[in-house]
Protein backbone atom coordinates (compact mmCIF):
# COMPACT_ATOMS: atom_id res chain seq x y z
CA UNK A 1 0.00 0.00 0.00
CA UNK A 2 2.92 2.70 0.89
CA UNK A 3 5.09 1.66 -2.22
CA UNK A 4 1.93 3.31 -3.80
CA UNK A 5 1.91 6.78 -4.21
CA UNK A 6 -0.65 9.38 -4.17
CA UNK A 7 -1.12 11.44 -7.36
CA UNK A 8 -0.72 14.27 -5.96
CA UNK A 9 2.20 13.55 -3.64
CA UNK A 10 5.68 14.94 -4.43
CA UNK A 11 8.36 13.47 -6.06
CA UNK A 12 10.57 11.39 -3.10
CA UNK A 13 13.64 12.90 -2.44
CA UNK A 14 15.73 10.54 -0.60
CA UNK A 15 19.30 12.21 -0.34
CA UNK A 16 18.03 15.26 1.58
CA UNK A 17 16.65 13.50 4.02
CA UNK A 18 19.00 11.58 5.53
CA UNK A 19 22.23 14.13 5.18
CA UNK A 20 20.27 16.63 7.10
CA UNK A 21 18.78 14.67 9.97
CA UNK A 22 22.23 13.94 10.00
CA UNK A 23 23.77 17.04 10.60
CA UNK A 24 20.88 18.21 12.73
CA UNK A 25 21.38 15.09 14.97
CA UNK A 26 24.73 15.67 15.44
CA UNK A 27 24.58 19.51 16.08
CA UNK A 28 21.67 18.49 18.67
CA UNK A 29 24.01 16.03 20.32
CA UNK A 30 27.14 18.04 20.67
CA UNK A 31 24.59 20.88 22.33
CA UNK A 32 23.51 18.71 24.15
CA UNK A 33 26.85 16.74 25.40
CA UNK A 34 28.39 20.32 25.79
CA UNK A 35 25.51 21.01 28.15
CA UNK A 36 25.08 17.75 30.13
CA UNK A 37 28.21 17.47 30.98
CA UNK A 38 28.23 21.03 32.82
CA UNK A 39 25.34 19.91 35.34
CA UNK A 40 25.81 18.78 39.17
CA UNK A 41 26.80 15.08 39.18
CA UNK A 42 26.40 12.26 41.79
CA UNK A 43 28.38 14.02 44.45
CA UNK A 44 26.85 17.38 44.34
CA UNK A 45 24.85 19.06 47.31
CA UNK A 46 21.01 18.86 46.88
CA UNK A 47 19.26 22.28 45.56
CA UNK A 48 17.74 24.39 48.52
CA UNK A 49 14.27 23.80 46.94
CA UNK A 50 14.92 19.88 47.29
CA UNK A 51 15.74 19.87 51.17
CA UNK A 52 13.22 22.27 51.87
CA UNK A 53 11.13 19.83 50.87
CA UNK A 54 12.50 17.66 52.94
CA UNK A 55 12.32 19.34 55.61
CA UNK A 56 8.40 20.91 56.22
CA UNK A 57 7.30 17.30 54.90
CA UNK A 58 6.80 16.09 58.27
CA UNK A 59 5.92 19.16 60.30
CA UNK A 60 3.81 20.73 58.08
CA UNK A 61 1.76 18.01 56.03
CA UNK A 62 2.72 14.83 58.39
CA UNK A 63 4.10 12.82 55.00
CA UNK A 64 6.84 10.34 55.21
CA UNK A 65 6.91 10.08 51.35
CA UNK A 66 8.59 13.27 50.23
CA UNK A 67 8.08 12.80 47.07
CA UNK A 68 4.38 13.19 47.46
CA UNK A 69 4.76 15.94 49.87
CA UNK A 70 6.09 17.67 45.87
CA UNK A 71 3.39 15.83 44.40
CA UNK A 72 0.67 17.30 46.03
CA UNK A 73 1.68 19.61 48.49
CA UNK A 74 4.67 21.92 47.37
CA UNK A 75 3.74 21.98 43.83
CA UNK A 76 0.00 21.10 44.35
CA UNK A 77 -0.85 23.88 41.64
CA UNK A 78 1.29 22.85 38.99
CA UNK A 79 0.18 19.22 39.48
CA UNK A 80 -3.18 20.77 39.41
CA UNK A 81 -2.26 22.31 35.67
CA UNK A 82 -0.61 18.93 34.61
CA UNK A 83 -3.71 16.91 35.42
CA UNK A 84 -5.54 19.22 33.56
CA UNK A 85 -3.80 18.92 30.69
CA UNK A 86 -3.83 14.51 30.82
CA UNK A 87 -7.80 15.74 30.52
CA UNK A 88 -7.54 17.57 27.60
CA UNK A 89 -5.39 14.99 25.73
CA UNK A 90 -8.06 12.93 26.61
CA UNK A 91 -10.68 14.66 25.33
CA UNK A 92 -8.78 15.12 22.16
CA UNK A 93 -8.29 11.38 21.99
CA UNK A 94 -12.45 11.12 22.42
CA UNK A 95 -13.54 14.16 19.52
CA UNK A 96 -10.67 12.13 17.30
CA UNK A 97 -11.80 8.65 17.70
CA UNK A 98 -15.41 8.88 18.21
CA UNK A 99 -16.62 10.28 14.72
CA UNK A 100 -18.85 7.57 14.97
CA UNK A 101 -20.46 7.67 17.65
CA UNK A 102 -24.59 8.16 18.11
CA UNK A 103 -24.04 11.09 20.38
CA UNK A 104 -22.17 13.15 17.92
CA UNK A 105 -24.71 12.24 15.25
CA UNK A 106 -25.90 15.97 15.99
CA UNK A 107 -23.37 17.55 13.86
CA UNK A 108 -24.51 15.16 10.95
CA UNK A 109 -20.85 15.01 9.58
CA UNK A 110 -21.13 11.29 8.78
CA UNK A 111 -24.74 11.93 7.05
CA UNK A 112 -23.43 14.69 5.18
CA UNK A 113 -20.04 12.88 4.11
CA UNK A 114 -21.85 9.67 2.58
CA UNK A 115 -24.06 12.29 1.02
CA UNK A 116 -21.57 14.33 -0.41
CA UNK A 117 -19.49 11.52 -1.63
CA UNK A 118 -22.46 9.88 -3.27
CA UNK A 119 -23.06 13.15 -5.17
CA UNK A 120 -18.89 13.40 -5.95
CA UNK A 121 -18.30 10.19 -7.41
CA UNK A 122 -21.68 8.39 -7.72
CA UNK A 123 -19.91 5.67 -9.29
CA UNK A 124 -17.67 5.00 -5.92
CA UNK A 125 -18.02 1.43 -4.74
CA UNK A 126 -16.39 -0.22 -1.47
CA UNK A 127 -13.59 -2.16 -2.41
CA UNK A 128 -13.29 -5.75 -0.26
CA UNK A 129 -10.97 -4.38 2.56
CA UNK A 130 -13.52 -1.75 3.04
CA UNK A 131 -16.82 -4.46 2.99
CA UNK A 132 -14.29 -6.76 5.33
CA UNK A 133 -13.64 -3.71 8.38
CA UNK A 134 -17.10 -2.52 8.12
CA UNK A 135 -18.87 -5.64 7.91
CA UNK A 136 -16.39 -7.19 10.84
CA UNK A 137 -17.28 -3.57 13.05
CA UNK A 138 -20.87 -3.82 12.60
CA UNK A 139 -20.90 -7.87 14.15
CA UNK A 140 -18.28 -6.71 16.67
CA UNK A 141 -21.06 -3.73 17.83
CA UNK A 142 -23.52 -6.19 17.43
CA UNK A 143 -21.71 -8.66 20.02
CA UNK A 144 -21.41 -11.39 18.02
CA UNK A 145 -19.10 -12.32 14.54
CA UNK A 146 -21.39 -13.86 12.33
CA UNK A 147 -24.04 -11.06 12.79
CA UNK A 148 -25.33 -9.99 9.39
CA UNK A 149 -24.81 -13.59 7.59
CA UNK A 150 -20.90 -11.12 6.16
CA UNK A 151 -18.81 -13.69 7.85
CA UNK A 152 -16.36 -14.28 4.91
CA UNK A 153 -12.84 -15.78 7.81
CA UNK A 154 -15.24 -19.26 7.69
CA UNK A 155 -14.64 -21.69 10.25
CA UNK A 156 -17.09 -21.99 13.37
CA UNK A 157 -18.22 -18.51 14.59
CA UNK A 158 -16.25 -17.89 18.06
CA UNK A 159 -18.83 -18.59 21.34
CA UNK A 160 -19.95 -15.53 23.17
CA UNK A 161 -18.83 -17.25 26.21
CA UNK A 162 -14.73 -17.45 26.05
CA UNK A 163 -15.67 -20.05 29.38
CA UNK A 164 -17.54 -22.15 27.32
CA UNK A 165 -14.63 -23.11 24.76
CA UNK A 166 -13.08 -26.31 25.73
CA UNK A 167 -9.57 -27.31 26.48
CA UNK A 168 -7.33 -28.14 23.35
CA UNK A 169 -10.21 -26.30 20.86
CA UNK A 170 -8.58 -24.54 18.26
CA UNK A 171 -8.92 -21.30 18.58
CA UNK A 172 -11.23 -19.15 15.71
CA UNK A 173 -9.39 -16.64 13.95
CA UNK A 174 -11.13 -14.09 15.23
CA UNK A 175 -10.93 -15.04 19.27
CA UNK A 176 -11.43 -12.57 21.59
CA UNK A 177 -10.73 -14.27 24.62
CA UNK A 178 -7.04 -16.01 25.13
CA UNK A 179 -6.42 -19.85 26.41
CA UNK A 180 -7.83 -21.08 29.72
CA UNK A 181 -5.00 -20.53 31.29
CA UNK A 182 -4.23 -17.09 30.75
CA UNK A 183 -7.48 -16.19 31.08
CA UNK A 184 -7.22 -18.19 35.08
CA UNK A 185 -3.98 -16.19 35.75
CA UNK A 186 -5.35 -13.07 34.31
CA UNK A 187 -8.28 -13.18 36.68
CA UNK A 188 -6.23 -14.42 39.75
CA UNK A 189 -3.18 -11.58 39.66
CA UNK A 190 -6.23 -8.85 38.59
CA UNK A 191 -7.38 -8.85 41.41
CA UNK A 192 -4.03 -8.66 43.50
CA UNK A 193 -2.98 -5.98 41.18
CA UNK A 194 -6.19 -4.23 41.75
CA UNK A 195 -5.49 -3.68 45.47
CA UNK A 196 -1.98 -2.84 44.92
CA UNK A 197 -3.28 -0.47 42.95
CA UNK A 198 -5.13 1.38 45.33
CA UNK A 199 -2.63 0.81 48.06
CA UNK A 200 -0.37 2.79 46.47
CA UNK A 201 -2.78 5.54 46.74
CA UNK A 202 -4.05 4.98 49.76
CA UNK A 203 -1.13 4.67 52.08
CA UNK A 204 0.74 7.55 50.40
CA UNK A 205 3.72 5.93 50.95
CA UNK A 206 4.68 5.53 47.43
CA UNK A 207 6.29 8.28 45.12
CA UNK A 208 3.37 10.16 43.64
CA UNK A 209 0.31 7.91 45.35
CA UNK A 210 -2.71 8.76 42.82
CA UNK A 211 -0.22 8.68 39.67
CA UNK A 212 1.33 5.31 40.22
CA UNK A 213 -1.67 3.99 41.22
CA UNK A 214 -3.46 4.99 38.48
CA UNK A 215 -1.69 3.46 35.90
CA UNK A 216 -1.87 0.42 37.80
CA UNK A 217 -5.72 0.63 37.34
CA UNK A 218 -5.31 1.09 33.86
CA UNK A 219 -2.85 -2.02 33.64
CA UNK A 220 -5.47 -4.11 35.37
CA UNK A 221 -8.49 -3.41 32.93
CA UNK A 222 -5.80 -4.02 29.93
CA UNK A 223 -5.00 -6.76 31.04
CA UNK A 224 -8.40 -7.82 31.27
CA UNK A 225 -9.40 -6.70 28.01
CA UNK A 226 -6.25 -9.03 26.35
CA UNK A 227 -7.48 -11.95 28.00
CA UNK A 228 -10.99 -12.17 28.02
CA UNK A 229 -11.71 -10.03 25.04
CA UNK A 230 -14.09 -6.55 24.43
CA UNK A 231 -17.06 -8.40 25.47
CA UNK A 232 -16.53 -9.28 28.87
CA UNK A 233 -15.16 -5.94 30.10
CA UNK A 234 -17.91 -4.03 28.39
CA UNK A 235 -20.10 -3.57 31.42
CA UNK A 236 -17.23 -1.92 33.40
CA UNK A 237 -14.99 0.19 30.24
CA UNK A 238 -17.79 2.09 28.82
CA UNK A 239 -18.06 5.52 28.85
CA UNK A 240 -21.45 6.10 30.44
CA UNK A 241 -19.54 4.76 33.63
CA UNK A 242 -15.60 6.48 32.90
CA UNK A 243 -16.60 9.85 31.98
CA UNK A 244 -18.47 10.42 34.81
CA UNK A 245 -16.16 9.38 36.78
CA UNK A 246 -13.30 11.14 35.29
CA UNK A 247 -15.07 14.24 35.88
CA UNK A 248 -15.64 13.66 39.22
CA UNK A 249 -12.43 13.21 39.69
CA UNK A 250 -11.31 16.72 38.12
CA UNK A 251 -14.29 18.01 40.27
CA UNK A 252 -12.73 16.42 43.48
CA UNK A 253 -8.93 18.21 42.69
CA UNK A 254 -10.56 21.49 42.26
CA UNK A 255 -12.86 21.25 45.02
CA UNK A 256 -9.75 20.21 47.20
CA UNK A 257 -7.82 23.00 46.26
CA UNK A 258 -10.50 25.87 46.58
CA UNK A 259 -11.00 24.32 50.30
CA UNK A 260 -6.98 25.12 50.94
CA UNK A 261 -7.62 28.43 49.47
CA UNK A 262 -10.77 29.40 51.47
CA UNK A 263 -9.61 27.65 54.42
CA UNK A 264 -6.15 27.82 54.90
CA UNK A 265 -5.13 30.83 52.44
CA UNK A 266 -3.64 29.05 49.25
CA UNK A 267 -4.52 26.29 46.84
CA UNK A 268 -4.15 23.14 47.57
CA UNK A 269 -2.83 24.11 51.22
CA UNK A 270 -3.54 21.97 53.93
CA UNK A 271 -7.03 22.24 55.60
CA UNK A 272 -7.39 18.67 57.74
CA UNK A 273 -5.91 18.25 60.77
CA UNK A 274 -2.82 15.96 60.24
CA UNK A 275 -2.81 12.21 61.59
CA UNK A 276 -0.09 9.63 62.54
CA UNK A 277 2.61 9.55 59.89
CA UNK A 278 2.78 6.46 58.07
CA UNK A 279 -1.14 5.63 58.72
CA UNK A 280 -4.42 6.05 55.96
CA UNK A 281 -4.92 9.53 56.88
CA UNK A 282 -1.50 10.91 56.77
CA UNK A 283 -0.79 13.92 54.83
CA UNK A 284 -4.15 15.23 55.63
CA UNK A 285 -5.81 16.75 52.70
CA UNK A 286 -2.89 15.50 50.03
CA UNK A 287 -4.70 12.44 50.60
CA UNK A 288 -7.44 14.01 49.07
CA UNK A 289 -5.50 15.28 46.22
CA UNK A 290 -4.15 12.04 45.72
CA UNK A 291 -7.23 9.85 45.87
CA UNK A 292 -8.68 12.57 43.58
CA UNK A 293 -5.57 12.42 41.17
CA UNK A 294 -6.00 8.40 41.28
CA UNK A 295 -9.58 8.75 39.73
CA UNK A 296 -8.41 11.21 37.20
CA UNK A 297 -5.76 8.93 35.98
CA UNK A 298 -6.87 5.96 36.40
CA UNK A 299 -10.46 6.83 34.06
CA UNK A 300 -8.34 9.44 31.87
CA UNK A 301 -5.93 6.94 30.70
CA UNK A 302 -8.25 3.64 30.51
CA UNK A 303 -10.47 6.47 28.29
CA UNK A 304 -8.18 7.22 26.32
CA UNK A 305 -6.44 3.67 25.31
CA UNK A 306 -9.70 2.03 25.33
CA UNK A 307 -11.16 5.42 22.58
CA UNK A 308 -7.48 4.21 20.40
CA UNK A 309 -8.85 0.60 20.96
CA UNK A 310 -12.39 1.17 19.39
CA UNK A 311 -11.64 3.55 17.02
CA UNK A 312 -14.13 3.23 14.05
CA UNK A 313 -12.89 1.23 10.94
CA UNK A 314 -13.83 4.60 9.00
CA UNK A 315 -12.12 3.68 5.86
CA UNK A 316 -11.91 6.07 3.41
CA UNK A 317 -12.74 3.96 -0.30
CA UNK A 318 -8.93 3.08 -1.95
CA UNK A 319 -8.85 4.83 -4.97
CA UNK A 320 -5.85 2.93 -5.73
CA UNK A 321 -7.14 -0.69 -5.84
CA UNK A 322 -9.48 -1.23 -8.48
CA UNK A 323 -12.78 -2.91 -6.75
CA UNK A 324 -13.13 -6.61 -6.34
CA UNK B 1 29.27 7.62 36.96
CA UNK B 2 26.57 9.32 36.29
CA UNK B 3 27.99 11.35 33.25
CA UNK B 4 27.14 8.55 31.45
CA UNK B 5 23.67 8.38 31.94
CA UNK B 6 23.84 12.08 30.81
CA UNK B 7 25.46 10.69 27.85
CA UNK B 8 22.87 7.66 27.23
CA UNK B 9 19.88 10.66 27.39
CA UNK B 10 21.69 13.12 24.89
CA UNK B 11 22.18 9.45 22.30
CA UNK B 12 18.38 8.23 22.85
CA UNK B 13 16.95 11.73 22.31
CA UNK B 14 19.48 12.57 19.29
CA UNK B 15 18.31 8.99 18.16
CA UNK B 16 14.35 9.77 18.53
CA UNK B 17 15.33 12.98 16.77
CA UNK B 18 17.24 11.31 13.80
CA UNK B 19 14.03 8.95 13.82
CA UNK B 20 11.78 11.88 13.25
CA UNK B 21 13.89 13.31 10.56
CA UNK B 22 14.77 10.51 8.63
CA UNK B 23 11.57 8.82 8.12
CA UNK B 24 7.81 10.02 7.06
CA UNK B 25 5.79 7.37 8.37
CA UNK B 26 3.58 8.66 11.33
CA UNK B 27 3.71 5.54 13.76
CA UNK B 28 7.98 6.30 13.34
CA UNK B 29 7.47 9.71 13.60
CA UNK B 30 5.27 8.88 17.04
CA UNK B 31 8.07 6.06 17.85
CA UNK B 32 10.73 9.11 17.51
CA UNK B 33 8.67 11.42 19.89
CA UNK B 34 8.79 8.50 22.88
CA UNK B 35 12.14 8.21 22.30
CA UNK B 36 12.79 11.94 23.08
CA UNK B 37 10.48 11.42 26.09
CA UNK B 38 12.33 8.50 27.34
CA UNK B 39 15.56 9.99 27.18
CA UNK B 40 13.67 12.76 29.28
CA UNK B 41 12.74 10.36 32.06
CA UNK B 42 16.22 8.79 32.12
CA UNK B 43 17.78 12.70 32.48
CA UNK B 44 15.29 13.69 35.02
CA UNK B 45 16.07 10.09 37.44
CA UNK B 46 20.00 10.30 37.13
CA UNK B 47 19.91 13.85 37.34
CA UNK B 48 18.00 13.40 41.06
CA UNK B 49 20.71 10.38 41.67
CA UNK B 50 23.29 10.97 44.37
CA UNK B 51 26.47 8.72 45.66
CA UNK B 52 25.60 6.52 48.49
CA UNK B 53 22.02 8.15 48.45
CA UNK B 54 18.89 7.06 50.44
CA UNK B 55 15.44 7.32 48.71
CA UNK B 56 13.79 10.76 49.85
CA UNK B 57 11.49 8.68 52.68
CA UNK B 58 11.19 9.83 55.99
CA UNK B 59 11.04 6.73 57.50
CA UNK B 60 12.63 3.77 59.20
CA UNK B 61 15.21 5.83 60.42
CA UNK B 62 18.42 3.67 62.07
CA UNK B 63 18.35 3.35 65.95
CA UNK B 64 19.02 6.82 68.11
CA UNK B 65 17.37 8.86 65.88
CA UNK B 66 14.09 10.52 64.55
CA UNK B 67 12.86 10.48 60.98
CA UNK B 68 13.29 14.23 61.43
CA UNK B 69 17.10 13.68 61.81
CA UNK B 70 16.96 11.79 57.89
CA UNK B 71 15.81 15.64 56.37
CA UNK B 72 19.38 16.37 56.53
CA UNK B 73 21.38 13.37 55.57
CA UNK B 74 22.20 12.03 51.62
CA UNK B 75 19.03 11.60 49.81
CA UNK B 76 18.53 11.55 46.17
CA UNK B 77 16.38 14.47 44.61
CA UNK B 78 12.59 14.34 45.58
CA UNK B 79 11.95 17.60 43.00
CA UNK B 80 13.52 15.70 39.66
CA UNK B 81 11.62 12.76 40.78
CA UNK B 82 8.49 14.44 40.93
CA UNK B 83 8.74 15.85 37.36
CA UNK B 84 9.18 12.19 36.10
CA UNK B 85 6.49 10.86 37.54
CA UNK B 86 3.81 13.29 35.94
CA UNK B 87 6.05 13.71 32.58
CA UNK B 88 5.32 9.65 32.73
CA UNK B 89 1.41 9.64 32.85
CA UNK B 90 1.23 12.97 30.67
CA UNK B 91 3.74 11.13 28.35
CA UNK B 92 1.27 8.23 27.83
CA UNK B 93 -1.89 10.61 27.12
CA UNK B 94 -0.23 12.61 24.25
CA UNK B 95 0.69 9.40 22.67
CA UNK B 96 -2.31 8.09 22.49
CA UNK B 97 -3.51 11.93 21.07
CA UNK B 98 -0.50 11.60 18.71
CA UNK B 99 -2.01 7.70 17.20
CA UNK B 100 -5.50 8.24 17.36
CA UNK B 101 -4.33 11.48 14.66
CA UNK B 102 -1.93 8.87 12.73
CA UNK B 103 -5.45 6.11 12.93
CA UNK B 104 -7.33 8.91 11.29
CA UNK B 105 -4.93 9.89 8.75
CA UNK B 106 -4.59 6.49 7.67
CA UNK B 107 -8.21 5.86 7.41
CA UNK B 108 -8.44 8.75 5.57
CA UNK B 109 -5.56 8.31 3.27
CA UNK B 110 -5.45 4.79 2.98
CA UNK B 111 -1.57 5.56 4.25
CA UNK B 112 0.88 6.86 6.70
CA UNK B 113 3.30 8.45 5.09
CA UNK B 114 3.28 12.04 5.50
CA UNK B 115 4.50 12.53 2.34
CA UNK B 116 0.49 11.76 1.30
CA UNK B 117 -1.21 13.57 3.27
CA UNK B 118 -1.41 16.21 0.72
CA UNK B 119 -4.98 17.93 1.28
CA UNK B 120 -3.26 21.42 2.79
CA UNK B 121 -0.91 21.42 -0.05
CA UNK B 122 -1.05 24.65 -2.18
Amino acid sequence: MTEQRHPDARPPHTLHRPVLASALMAAVATAFVLGLTGLPTEGAPLPAIARHAMQIALPKWGQQEVVSEIVYGSRGFDTFGETFLLLAAVLSVVVLSRGREPRAEYLGEATAGRREQAEIDPQDQADQGETEARSAERAEEAGTESAEGEETSGGPPPAADPDSIGLGTRAPERAAAMTVVVRGAARTSAVFLFVAGIYLAAWGFTPGGGFPGGAVLTGVALLLYGALGHQRINRLVRPNLLEPLELAGAIGIIVVGVLGLARAGSMFANFLRLAEPGSILAGGSEQLYSGAELVEVATGLTIAIFSLLGIGHDWAPDEQEPDA
Amino acid sequence: MILANYLAAATVFSLGLLLIMMHRDLVKIVLGLSLMEASCYLLLVSMAYRRHSTAPVLSGPPKGQSPQDLVNGPVADPVLQNFCLTAIVIGVAVTAVFLTIAVRAAQHYRCVDADDLTALHG
